[in-house]
């Protein structure tokens, strides 16, 4: 049996309790020893408190215990983003983490819907989506993945503390054997031939050796950017916002999804949490100034702001590789899209899972990382391309900065897709990456873009049983979502973080 | 108001032809104008069209009756192939139609568990552990069972020209014009036809004209920017010699494919003979010596004639041009390896189906096509190329040619992540999943050098334990399959009349 591979954490916000739970989970003690080495005096970025679905896989893979982790995170159900006054003012859409319409006729369901609406109905593509029409009634139950229907069609993510969540992860990885270590980092020792990091050196004289370097020391790319000098990409001049400004507000409805309001010179998040709501505002400096941002995000708060806005700068783009040498990047220290649609908790864990099966040896297999890196580009830049779709259909023209987005040149594939849709509702489809049919279907009509045609294959249906079955399906889902429980009372039920009786209680 | 795609044309011959019509109309019905103009026929007595499970799913959205395939076109369904002689001393392997991966607990494959096991002394063979493979050894007919991870289906061996006397008697029993012919002239203007032009002088219109004409490519060949590419560096066979002889009995559960120096020897089992293709690089051998040696070759003596057509696997530079697309083998051809003939057409006509244009004056959707076709046929090629890739005769002139050559750059990631680690990185559009791609490599010899970390948080205990449920489920489970006799027996025969529907 080889010795463990000696794996060595670098900073221990999300992204790297993340990668110390995932890894001390999945890989038995025999084959690698984890350290993390954080240090209190720097700070975390907190920003990413919604998540994606994908996030249950993750934690239903380590072993975390779902109402547990709620009640420890303050977490709130999501079902979706709702946008605000994207594509045009007044607008409102919700991208759902679920199916349009019966779930067996996916492939199909749009272009029906586009037939019905060229005939006169007037919906929609919401409408017909079990977790958007909940997500309006602000209510929600677990799906019941045993029963094949409606309410099977959906998946769900969280709302919840990140802070907390890191403090969950490092309870559960130091309890299986994670070893942290409090501490600045002075110097990184490489090896002089080969540019592999063989050390961190402590403030505290400590000398910290691994075999393999795990980067998660936030933007700063401490070891990835700095150290080995891994290239940046920027895609800033697609995705424009430059600043993010955070304040907690006092609990108010609790909306199982995420809203994201349009504003003058970028967007607004609200997310509401058991205890507080948390807001923010990403904005581009080039548009609007600091100031003006905090007051324009104050004013905006439904309840009363706790504390002030905390600002944090940073700009879209990524780390041309994300493995170099010994050393994994993962998290803000491999690159930053801007949380519009909460996938900055998804990179961290998506390069963790990525990780995990092609983990190297003592030595690193090159053909390793290098398919590591292909994995990571396609997840980044499929994402990237789904972000400044938002920004890119716009035809609002009161403000400068959407006056830009509206006139910027897009990467072509994107401009492609756009066209594709507008022209009959072809939507692509890829292996790799996150957002599916249904997330583009939802950007794409809820910001205004209808398409002009259909697939022929839609026309079987005669006229009048098509428009009375849409109806029908429609009205079938909102009866089934009104018998739901609000959502404030499921979690007082399920995952009550006040409550200690929460536990009796579950069902 | 723009103008929708009206009137379509479908051009070609053979089952290709056929299956496009069929899909259509099935799929518009009225929506569209049809015509068929059907090209004479390649197809001699002894061809045979060797197919994939996925088939099954275009016979049922057109409302074909299996059994017909039994009774007109003589299939025998086969679980799986059995390829032999590839690898010098090395065991034979059949690589089974499974349908679902095999689960190895958690998101693992299962042969991440038998590449531990092997490395701890584990001998049992990976085909061992394919539902599929288990079947075609027993010569047993795979069936539905609830449990996904022993899920397996069947291919067939159908008389090529009984199968497309059946697709055309359902096509144009369905009321959709057709006409033999042969084309005289193809009107272009720019990048769009404006009609066709037949040797008896008729002229036809249409918004949209379709070429299933096979490696000819009568349309898409005329049409700009077309080139032929060719992928003879991967695939070097160039000739196929075709022969029969009589039927095999028992059936075998497989189709037998044999390496010998100059090329492979494929057995296709049918109920009244057996097709016997040999496939092969005409630089090393002619036609006429191999036909000498064939019935070496192929343990059985030869019934009947015996032709040779020409092979050249490559690709369109583009598939579709204006209103011209090409489906089937005038997009791309590849070698008769793992039944891929037909499947070039079913994969063409689902994303012709899908992207099936609306608007008769622009066709954005052709970009898209011809991107996806490509991934699709890359991905296919690949699949091919690492047969001859991988194989390991020594001191055959073409084998060694093979093995020499660097294999396409996206093979060669499939190749090394897997020789590294056991995963195999898919791309988009592959026709072949995880586990068909692990025992294509096991198979020949490729075996992984470490595996997946998370393998051993199963104790040796639990692990052994998996590994021999498995073995002793497959066993279970082949145990109450049907022999392809008692299969066949049960499929009742219906008149070909019944194919005629409403129109």
């Amino acid at each position: 049996m080889n010795e463990p591979l000696n794996i060595v954490i670098l900073g221990g916000g999300t992204a790297g309790w993340m990668a110390a739970a995932g890894l001390v989970s999945l890989i038995p003690p025999g084959r690698c020893r984890v350290r993390l080495v954080e240090s209190e005096e720097i700070g975390i970025v907190g920003v990413g408190e919604a998540t994606f679905p994908e996030i249950k896989n993750f934690n239903d893979a380590i072993g975390v215990d779902e109402a547990e982790m709620m009640r420890a995170t303050q977490a709130a159900f999501k079902l979706g983003i709702e946008f605000v006054d994207w594509g045009f003012e007044g607008s409102r859409y919700i991208h759902p983490f679920g199916v349009h319409g019966p779930a067996n006729m996916a492939h199909i369901f749009h272009h029906l819907w586009v037939r019905a609406r060229q005939l006169g109905l007037n919906s929609d593509i919401e409408d017909y989506s079990f977790a958007a029409q909940a997500a309006r009634s602000c209510r929600f139950e677990l799906p019941d993945a045993h029963r094949p229907a409606i309410n099977s069609a959906y998946t769900y993510a969280y709302h919840f503390d990140a802070g907390l969540y890191s403090r969950y992860l490092r309870g559960l990885a130091e309890g299986r054997g994670v070893i942290r270590t409090e501490g600045k980092v002075q110097r990184v020792a490489q090896d002089p031939e080969t540019g592999d990091i063989s050390s961190l050196e402590l403030e505290s004289g400590e000398t910290i050796s691994g075999d393999l370097f795990i980067d998660c020391s936030g933007f700063r790319s401490l070891l990835l950017g700095e150290t080995l000098g891994a290239g940046w990409e920027d895609w800033s001049k697609w995705l424009v916002c430059d600043r993010a400004l955070a304040v907690p507000s006092e609990r108010d409805e609790l909306s199982p999804y995420t809203r994201s309001t349009a504003m003058e010179a970028g967007w607004r998040w609200r997310i509401p949490l058991q205890h507080r709501t948390g807001n923010g505002y990403v904005f581009s400096s080039h548009f609007i100034d600091d100031d003006e941002a905090a007051s324009s995000l104050l004013r905006s708060l439904e309840t009363k702001a706790v504390g002030e806005p905390r600002l944090l700068k940073f700009q879209s783009g990524r780390r041309v590789v994300n493995w170099k040498n010994n050393c994994v990047a993962v998290g803000l220290a491999s690159g930053f899209l801007e949380p519009l649609e909460s996938t900055s908790i998804y990179l961290v864990q998506i390069a963790i899972m990525q990780l995990i099966p092609l983990l190297p040896s003592k030595t690193v297999d090159p053909r390793l990382r290098d398919e590591f890196n292909r994995l990571m580009d396609l997840q980044y830049e499929r994402i990237r391309d789904f972000l400044i779709l938002h920004y890119k259909l716009t035809s609002r023209d009161d403000a400068e900065i959407w006056r830009y987005c509206a006139a910027m040149e897009v990467p072509d594939s994107l401009t492609r897709k756009i066209e594709l849709f507008r022209h009959s509702g072809i939507i692509e489809r890829y292996r790799e990456g996150l957002f599916t049919p249904i997330s583009w279907l939802s950007v794409f009509t809820g910001q205004g873009l209808i398409p002009e045609s259909y697939s022929p294959l839609a026309d079987a249906t005669p006229d009048e049983k098509l428009v009375a079955q849409m109806d029908q399906f429609r009205s079938d889902l909102r009866d089934r979502a009104e018998e739901m429980l609000p959502h404030d009372r499921f979690i007082d039920r399920y995952c009550n973080a006040q409550s200690a009786a929460a536990v009796e209680a579950r069902p | 108001m723009k103008r929708r795609v009206e009137q379509v044309v479908v051009v070609g011959a053979d089952a290709p032809v056929w299956m496009t019509a069929a899909a259509i109309y099935s799929s518009f019905g009225r929506g569209v104008r049809l015509r068929v103009v059907e090209l004479p026929s390649h197809l001699r007595p002894v061809d045979v069209y060797s197919t994939l499970p996925p088939l099954a799913g275009l016979h049922n959205r057109l409302g074909l009756d299996e059994a017909l395939l039994f009774s007109v076109c003589k299939a025998v369904p086969v679980a799986g192939q059995r390829f032999s002689n590839w690898s010098g001393a090395g065991a034979p392997f059949i690589r089974g139609h499974d349908d679902s991966p095999p689960v190895g607990g958690g998101d693992l494959s299962f042969s991440q568990l038998w590449i531990k096991g092997r490395q701890q002394g584990l001998r049992t063979a990976f085909e061992n552990f394919s539902p599929g493979a288990m079947a075609a050894k027993a010569g047993r007919v795979p069936i539905p069972t609830e449990r996904a991870e022993l899920r397996s289906a069947y291919g067939y061996g159908l008389d090529a020209a009984a199968y497309t006397a059946l697709l055309k008697h359902f096509v144009t029993g369905g009321g959709v014009e057709s006409k033999s012919a042969t084309i005289a002239d193809v009107e272009r203007d720019g990048d769009f036809i404006s009609a066709i032009v037949l040797a008896d002088g008729e002229r036809i219109e249409a918004d949209l004209f379709v070429d299933a004409s096979g490696p000819q490519a009568v349309l898409i060949g005329r049409m700009p920017g077309t080139e032929f590419e060719s992928w003879r560096e991967w695939l070097p066979c160039d000739r196929m010699l075709l022969a029969s002889g009589n039927a095999l009995r028992p059936y075998p559960g497989f189709s037998q494919i044999s390496a010998f120096g100059q090329g492979w020897v494929g057995l296709f089992p049918l109920q009244d003979r057996t097709a016997i293709a040999a496939v092969f690089d005409s630089r090393e051998i002619s036609a006429k010596d191999l036909l000498d040696k064939l019935p070496v070759l192929a343990g059985l003596p030869i019934a009947g004639e015996a032709v040779v057509s020409n092979l050249a696997p490559g690709i369109r530079q583009r598939t579709w041009v204006g209103n011209c697309v090409a489906v089937g083998e005038s997009a791309f051809s590849l070698d008769p390896l793992d039944a891929a003939q037909l499947h070039i057409a079913h994969t063409c006509i689902s994303h012709l189906m899908t992207l099936f244009p609306v608007e008769a004056a622009a066709f954005p959707e052709a970009e898209l096509y011809d991107e996806i076709i490509r991934r699709t046929a890359v991905n296919l090629r690949d699949f091919q190329a690492a047969h001859y890739k991988l194989n390991r005769r020594f001191d055959d002139p073409l084998w060694d040619r093979c093995r020499d050559t660097a294999a396409p750059q996206t093979l060669q990631r499939k190749l090394d992540i897997f020789a590294a680690r056991g995963r195999i990185p898919l791309y988009d559009d592959e026709t072949f999943q995880e586990h068909d791609w692990e025992s294509l490599f096991i198979g020949h010899g490729l075996i992984p050098q470490s595996y997946d970390p998370r393998v051993d948080a199963v104790s040796d205990q639990d692990q052994i334990a998996a590994v021999n449920r498995r073995l002793q489920d497959i066993v279970e489970l082949v145990g109450a399959m049907p022999t392809i006799d008692q299969f066949l027996s049960c499929s009742p025969a219906p008149e070909l009349t019944e194919v005629a529907h409403d129109a």
